[in-house]
């Protein structure tokens, strides 16, 4: 072995390990805050704050009991997981439509309507708390889950049809004409053709959406009077006192309701990285 | 699964959200109350059980918190027309103001004077003021008491028992005075101690303390003319203000990294008891509580300045509850606030929250250290009740300004020159 080659070796061998150092370091960072999340929900409030080891010596799994039962977790978290399915459901099912509709039909309008979408992506939802309180009491849709789940649609949908509609847009046409020879009709064509071929960008938007609904909590309270429609994120706050948090109920809260959401990523993540790499190429 | 079935589940889910649920049976409450107060939903529910058990009539307490959503959900309510019997009004006095204009919030004063002041007279003195709006007061709202004070804070200073006692110092006898508490603080340096530690990138809480030692230099009407522009910034007692924390800084009272240490942190690290002293509000009995059962504290006074006029620290009602001028159950309300704020209830409130009462006849019933707080009550102030405020701009210029004196980049009396050209500035927009 020559000297070149050597020195080669060895240079390519030390910039391997320091990119896999600095991934390492990378890793660990974004690993970090849910190890200690996790090591805090087996900590005892006065613990969290005097015991700096990961684990503690004493794990007090008793916290989790006490999370599900006095953040009344039984109900918030069955209330999440159908403002989930159905709030994501219907964005599937309404952008993807409506995202077809602005990509592939002509009609009176069109842009109009289109960037009418885009606009309400720059409306923050606090600015239309007052608004939407005062419309949903009006339409009687207050303090109940059809009014919630319709108004996180709404929320979802902008982003959600801007997505599909430029996949949509560089799908080819000949997918199309192939389809209606073969007697499809629009309908058709979106639900055999369009739909199986988004199915990444669907991903990307399941996933996105079902964090922003699982998370949510703002609009719950604002919405509803009643406890027991109230959604996961509700339950959590209940641990953080305007003076005092529970931190080790808090914690144990939080690895709760991050779980399905871990769940969704690992059963989700070939989709998610072919969405976020497949753009180029459709079809 | 096929896509057909996924599809199939996604409508049955879809029709199961919509339809599958009904909308909320009106629960059979006789008084519906807001609150936002976590920490005290437990004792709350307790209570309105007791209630129902003595008079047969249901109280439903709702918790909505945090407090910034509840105060949003209080205004969009408002809006609709959907407020509950009895709820909370958080913000300044003129955010009350606006909501008692608008005809939301019933007036109190009768009921709290009949019977000789039977129900008014339970409560300190400095609660009510809080809630109390004066004739001619600068709102325009008509006199009356327009809330109700469920419990009651102020912000003392405190100390650690046990540091003292490692140091020398006797734990029962705290220093009095400004002159006592830098000598304890020298002392217990020697001892490898250190000495303050409070919040103080909550700027609020520097202004806090600089207004109690203003108040004891220089008295209530000279700081109220200061506000009104009478008196500079640069006056001599004005300049003893800032000259004080200069005083700290130097003699190395203060915890390193103070300005830039919020509450939750310096909590911590007293209730850890790496600090001999802290500056912190009542509510910090629950904290410390929660933080290190164990911690050996007591309150003292923040140590005057001056013996001209009184200190006066920074206090009142906590958080309060209002009737709704509109609800049909608002007889109601009014009895179950009275019957909340009872002898008996508040003390129990005190006992299960760890918060100061704000009846104050049930101060014998709760723990020695809430009961030193409580000692002081009757010498609290607040901004919301005092005759002038100053401006936003001005209070920024001077608690920015002792912050810079800590750092040591600004003496006192550059401050007060700075805070008084600030003041100049904003006076000449009127």
């Amino acid at each position: 072995m020559n000297s070149e080659s050597l020195k080669y070796k060895s240079k390519s061998f030390t910039t391997g390990v320091l990119i896999n150092l600095l991934l390492l370091l990378i890793a660990a960072a974004c690993v970090f805050p849910l190890v200690w999340m996790f090591g805090s929900s087996l900590k005892t409030q006065g613990s969290v704050f005097s015991d700096m080891s990961l684990i503690p010596r004493v794990l007090h799994w008793e916290n989790y009991y006490r999370a599900w039962t006095e953040g009344n977790f039984g109900t918030y978290f069955l209330n999440s997981v159908i403002y989930t399915v159905c709030v994501v459901g219907g964005i599937v099912l309404i952008s993807s439509l409506a995202a077809y509709a602005f990509s592939r039909l002509q009609f009176p309008g069109k842009n109009f309507f289109f960037y009418m979408f885009l606009a309400a992506m720059m409306i923050p939802l606090p600015g239309s708390f007052v608004p939407l309180y005062v419309l949903m009491e009006r339409l009687h849709l207050r303090n109940t889950p059809q009014g919630y789940i319709l108004c996180l649609i709404n929320v979802g949908l902008s982003l959600s049809i801007f997505l599909l509609k430029t996949f949509f847009d560089r799908m080819p046409k000949d997918l199309e004409d192939a389809a209606r020879i073969d007697g499809c009709s629009k309908l058709g064509i979106w639900w055999n053709v369009a739909l199986p071929l988004a199915r990444p960008a669907l991903a990307v938007i399941v996933i996105f959406n079902s964090l922003n609904v699982w998370n949510e909590y703002i609009l719950a309270l604002i919405l509803f009077d009643d406890a027991r429609f109230m959604p996961l994120q509700v339950g959590l706050a209940t641990f953080h006192g305007e003076f005092v948090t529970q931190y080790h109920l808090l914690m144990a809260g939080v690895t709760i309701a991050v779980i399905p959401i871990l769940l969704i990523y690992i059963f989700m993540q070939k989709h998610i990285v072919k969405g976020l790499t497949a753009g180029a190429v459709v079809g | 699964m096929s896509k057909a079935r996924l599809f199939s589940l996604l409508i049955v889910s879809l029709i199961m959200g919509v339809i599958g649920c009904t909308r909320a049976p009106k629960a059979k409450t006789d008084v519906v109350i807001w609150h936002w107060m976590t920490d005290r939903k437990k004792a709350f529910n307790e209570l309105a059980k007791k209630y129902e058990d003595q008079t047969g009539l249901r109280v439903e307490f709702k918790l909505f918190a945090p407090s910034d959503i509840y105060s949003q959900k209080v205004r969009a309510a408002t809006q609709a027309g959907t407020l509950p019997d009895i709820f909370g009004i958080l913000g300044e006095k003129r955010d009350f103001a606006i909501f008692i204009k608008a005809g939301h919030v019933l007036n109190l004063k009768a009921a709290m004077r009949a019977k000789d002041s039977q129900w008014k007279n339970k409560f300190f003195s400095k609660a009510l003021i809080v809630n109390e709006f004066k004739r001619g007061n600068e709102f325009d709202v008509p006199s009356g008491i327009y809330g109700v004070p469920i419990d009651v804070s102020n912000i003392q200073m405190l100390y650690n028992k046990d540091l003292f006692k490692k140091a020398g110092l006797d734990p029962e006898k705290p220093p009095q005075t400004f002159e006592e508490f830098l000598a304890a603080a020298a002392k217990l340096k020697t001892a490898g101690i250190q000495g303050l530690v409070s919040g103080w990138a909550e700027v609020w809480m520097i202004d806090c303390l600089a207004s109690n030692f203003a108040f004891n230099i220089m008295g209530e009407k000279k700081v109220m003319n200061t506000f009104r522009g009478e008196v500079p910034y640069t006056d001599p007692d004005w300049i003893r203000v800032f000259s004080l924390f200069k005083e700290m800084a130097d003699n190395g009272v203060l915890a390193g990294g103070i300005i830039s240490m919020n509450n939750k942190d310096a909590e911590q690290n007293f209730a850890n008891q790496r600090y001999a002293f802290t500056f912190n509000g009542s509510w910090c009995v629950n904290v410390y509580q929660g933080m290190n059962p164990n911690l050996n504290y007591g309150v003292m006074f923040v140590p005057r300045v001056s013996e001209r006029h009184p200190m006066l620290i920074w206090g009142g009602a906590g958080s309060s509850f209002m009737v709704n001028a509109n609800s049909e159950n608002k007889d109601k309300a009014v009895a179950f606030l009275k019957w909340l704020t009872d002898t008996e209830q508040q003390a129990y409130l005190a006992q299960a929250t760890n918060n100061l009462p704000a009846n104050k006849l049930s101060v014998a019933n709760i723990s020695p250290i809430l009961s030193q707080f409580a000692e002081s009550m009757e010498n609290t102030t607040h901004p919301n009740i005092w005759s002038a405020h100053e401006k936003s701009p001005v209070v920024e210029a001077y608690t920015v300004g002792i912050q810079q004196i800590i750092l040591g980049t600004r003496t006192p009396e550059q401050v007060a020159r700075e805070v008084q050209e600030v003041k100049i500035r904003e006076m000449a927009k009127d």
